[in-house]
């Protein structure tokens, strides 16, 4: 019989949030894939995909505005978090390739809410959100007013967001659902909660901090 | 929770696959480029500024129609406008260029074009398939001439179709010349082999060098070479025409980008299926 899962890690609205960002972020990365991968160009035609990427878009500009309204401390708090670096972040990333191939946990110094990877990827999101945001932009409204040569460098920095994010996309989904230690992880995104031998080995610092005298 | 796991790892699987594993055959298949097939040559010392080939261009497209255009305010390039004359006024008489698409040999618009829209036909020419245009742009941008032009822009969709000359494709690949060639009467445009049109433009420059006109041929290697090519009597610049046209070098940035791209997005799921293996064989080691 597994543990119960009685820590609270995640509250319902941050949950929402979190799979409407991505189900909108899975869209814009499928109609924006395939003007960027090679061969794939093809889907393209006729525009539609362009459509579908500018709605998505709504919802992934939406989504974190519309959180950040309603909940600006939790937000504020989340940007601290991603923006705060120390001592602890980088003997995690010493040790974190034993610990990932081999399980070692002796060295992983003890993580807060969030480890060090988890920051590097809420970073990447933050910092190419940004270059997203910006760039497209001046592509989606801008085009006819830019002169050629500033339009072609915005694309490319649409790409350069694009590579980094898929990147950390791929580590940030491997790691959260198909790791074989990472047992807790996706269902903690469904319903906000982990056991509490979990949270002790993932969160030891945070666990002992908060979550502990809640749960 | 086991299966529900299982099932979603074979869903993700897929999808990505679907992402990454492109084809390389369709992403390395090159259109038939050529730098010589069939070409046209316009030579800017005798234009008369008839505006018949303009006329001829709208007629045979089923373009709108529009009055005799006014040289002092000759009319740009636009979806309804596939070739145009660009006068220039020297002392009180004007010679003009002929204007539409010049087909490079190496297009920028065709090495850009995502969709695979614009392509190199065997005859030499660019052409493009407006059922497979995605309205994206890239090629008005990429173009150095500033030849394709795009339908007005709807801000929400952001669909436009681009437009420019065809090269009469319907025509010139059942052996007629273009329709703005056919027009000319005074020999000002030649439809031919490009090999011999570069011929005809060297007899010509020697020729004109006689009559003390100082003329050059633009389009032999630009680009690799256009397929329109001119004979000028002064520098290119003073007809529109950069005197060193590249394609712009963002495109070379993009390609490495995505080859870029895709190759660290192998590698990482490579890495991943590596890892999977030797922490699940670490972990059965510690259950046992």
């Amino acid at each position: 019989m597994a543990e119960a899962r009685v820590v609270e890690r995640f509250k319902k609205r941050t949950i929402w949030f979190h799979w409407i960002h991505t189900a909108s972020f899975l869209v814009l990365l499928v109609t924006g894939a395939i003007l960027f991968l090679p061969g794939l160009g093809g889907a393209a035609a006729g525009g539609l995909t362009r459509s579908i990427h500018r709605i998505a878009v709504v919802f992934f500009v939406g989504a974190p505005v519309v959180y950040f309204i309603l909940n600006p401390r939790m937000s504020l708090h989340f940007i601290k978090e991603t923006l705060t670096w120390g001592q602890s972040d980088f003997e995690w990333l010493r040790s974190a390739p034993d610990y990932y191939f081999g399980g070692d946990e002796e060295k992983m110094p003890p993580q807060g809410h969030v480890n060090t990877g988890q920051k590097m990827w809420q970073l990447v999101v933050l910092v190419t959100g940004v270059l997203f945001l910006l760039s497209g932009i001046f592509m989606w409204f801008l085009k006819d007013t830019l002169s050629p040569g500033v339009f072609q460098w915005f694309v490319i920095v649409h790409d350069i967001a694009f590579i980094l994010a898929l990147l950390m996309l791929l580590v940030h989904v491997y790691l959260g659902i198909i790791h074989p230690r990472m047992t807790e992880s996706l269902r903690s995104m469904w319903d906000g909660k982990i056991s509490k031998t979990y949270a002790r080995s993932h969160y030891g610092k945070w666990y002992d901090e908060e979550a502990k005298d809640k749960s | 929770m086991e299966i529900s796991r299982k099932d979603f790892l074979k869903g993700a699987a897929g999808a990505t696959g679907l992402l990454l594993l492109q084809p390389p055959a369709i992403a390395l298949a090159k259109d038939t480029q050529t730098r010589d097939g069939m070409a046209m040559l316009i030579d800017v010392t005798k234009c008369v500024n008839c505006w018949w080939c303009y006329a001829a261009c709208k007629k045979y497209n089923k373009l709108p129609e529009t009055v005799k255009p006014d040289l002092e305010d000759p009319p740009e390039l636009s979806p309804d406008i596939w070739t145009t004359l660009q006068p220039v006024k020297q002392g009180d008489r004007w010679v003009s260029r002929k204007k539409a698409c010049n087909h490079c040999t190496e297009a920028a618009c065709v090495e850009v074009c995502p969709t695979g829209a614009l392509s190199y036909n065997h005859l030499g020419f660019v052409q493009y398939d407006k059922e497979k245009c995605s309205g994206c742009g890239y090629c008005a941008e990429y173009c150095p001439f500033g030849v394709p032009q795009m339908e007005k822009n709807n801000t929400i969709t952001g669909v436009a179709i681009m437009n420019k000359c065809t090269f009469c494709q319907d025509r010139v690949t059942n052996g007629e010349q273009p329709a703005c060639a056919a027009a000319c009467t005074t020999g000002a445009i030649t439809y031919g082999k490009r090999t011999d049109l570069i011929t005809q433009a060297q007899e010509r420059i020697t020729e004109l060098g006689r009559q003390n006109v100082d003329a050059s041929a633009y389009g032999i290697n630009e680009l690799n070479g256009l397929h329109v090519m001119y004979i000028l009597d002064s520098s290119p610049e003073v007809y529109g025409l950069p005197a060193d046209p590249q394609v712009p070098a963002a495109g070379t940035v993009r390609d490495i980008f995505k080859w870029l791209g895709s190759g660290l997005a192998i590698a990482a799921l490579a890495g991943f299926g590596l890892n999977y293996l030797v922490a699940r064989l670490r972990l059965r080691g510690e259950e046992k």
